[in-house]
């Protein structure tokens, strides 16, 4: 029985030149339920190998763990080697103080807006 | 009924709760839930540190489910709180879980985790070495004689309110500094 969440993608229209994909995460992210929502991330970098941009809309996100927090690193890693970008949008305190921590926040910016996280990836 | 809390708040003696809980990750859950109301409700640390202890409960209850107690078993969470001083959290596994580690183990595992950069591409062991051991002031792993670990961590209030003040007292200074 996993603790209540919801991944979902969404594709951006917009720049032809830009693959940009938002997802975004709902509710808590933790051991009962993180290896399945990260097979959904796995299988949008393997159809999109390369230079994909990702937006972690977490606005509604509560609660991430650890292991959610190496997964979302190696997300990173993989699309930062073929190419894309990773940013975070409107990530709630407790959010961004847990990934200042491990320090993640020094690889993947947060921006408040995913407006502005849009125009961060020209950055 | 303010005055009531009040005076309740004021008591000296620790408030000290334990729960039994089955080894099924769903029901860490209700016990992070549980962490944020008692520490928001029962003590002087800021809403940050009732995240921060949340989390840190978290990693030791997963801790313990996945190496310390077998599936079917249980893990023991003790709360310790003193209102304005500490609070002090145990989490207990009874040894009978297949990826089982001695006290020792875990303590030479997170040295050597705590020191190093992660890599990309490591989904694991940043809990206890990263976050654990980052929010708490004293981290301890003890063998049970009847096997399993029990892993205690504490933090005191004082250094919390104390760093606040420099903090404070440092920035009136800086502020002091430019208008004269």
């Amino acid at each position: 029985m996993p603790t209540p969440v919801t991944l979902t993608i969404e594709d951006v229209q917009g720049d032809a030149n830009i693959l940009l994909k938002i997802i975004k995460i709902a509710g808590q992210l933790d051991e009962s339920n993180v290896d399945e929502e990260a097979k959904k991330v796995y299988e949008l970098i393997e159809q999109n190998p390369s230079k994909l941009n990702l937006i972690l809309d977490l606005e509604e996100l509560e609660y991430m763990n650890s292991k959610s927090i190496g997964y979302l690193t190696d997300w990173y890693g993989k699309v930062y080697e073929n190419g894309g970008k990773v940013i975070i949008a409107k990530a709630k305190p407790n959010i961004l103080d847990i990934l200042e921590v491990v320090g993640l926040t020094q690889l993947i910016k947060n921006f408040p807006t995913v407006e502005e996280a849009k125009a961060g990836l020209s950055q | 009924m303010n005055s009531e809390h009040k005076k309740e708040k004021n008591t000296e003696k620790p408030i000290e709760i334990t729960i039994s809980l089955p080894t099924q990750a769903y029901f860490v859950a209700g016990v992070r839930d549980f962490t944020l109301s008692l520490i928001k409700n029962t003590t002087d640390f800021s809403e940050q540190w009732a995240y921060r202890f949340q989390s840190v409960v978290d990693e030791l209850c997963n801790n313990a489910i996945e190496f310390g107690s077998k599936q079917g078993d249980s893990i023991k969470i003790t709360f310790i709180v003193i209102e304005k001083e500490s609070i002090e959290i145990q989490v207990e596994d009874n040894g009978t879980g297949a990826n089982k580690l001695k006290a020792a183990e875990i303590e030479k595992l997170i040295k050597e985790r705590a020191g190093k950069e992660f890599s990309l591409h490591e989904i694991r062991g940043r809990g206890l070495a990263k976050i654990v051991l980052e929010w708490t002031d004293e981290l301890t792993f003890t063998d049970k004689p009847e096997g399993g670990i029990i892993v205690k961590v504490k933090k005191y209030l004082t250094d919390i309110k104390t760093k606040e003040l420099k903090q404070s007292m440092s920035l009136a200074g800086d502020q002091t500094h430019i208008v004269l």
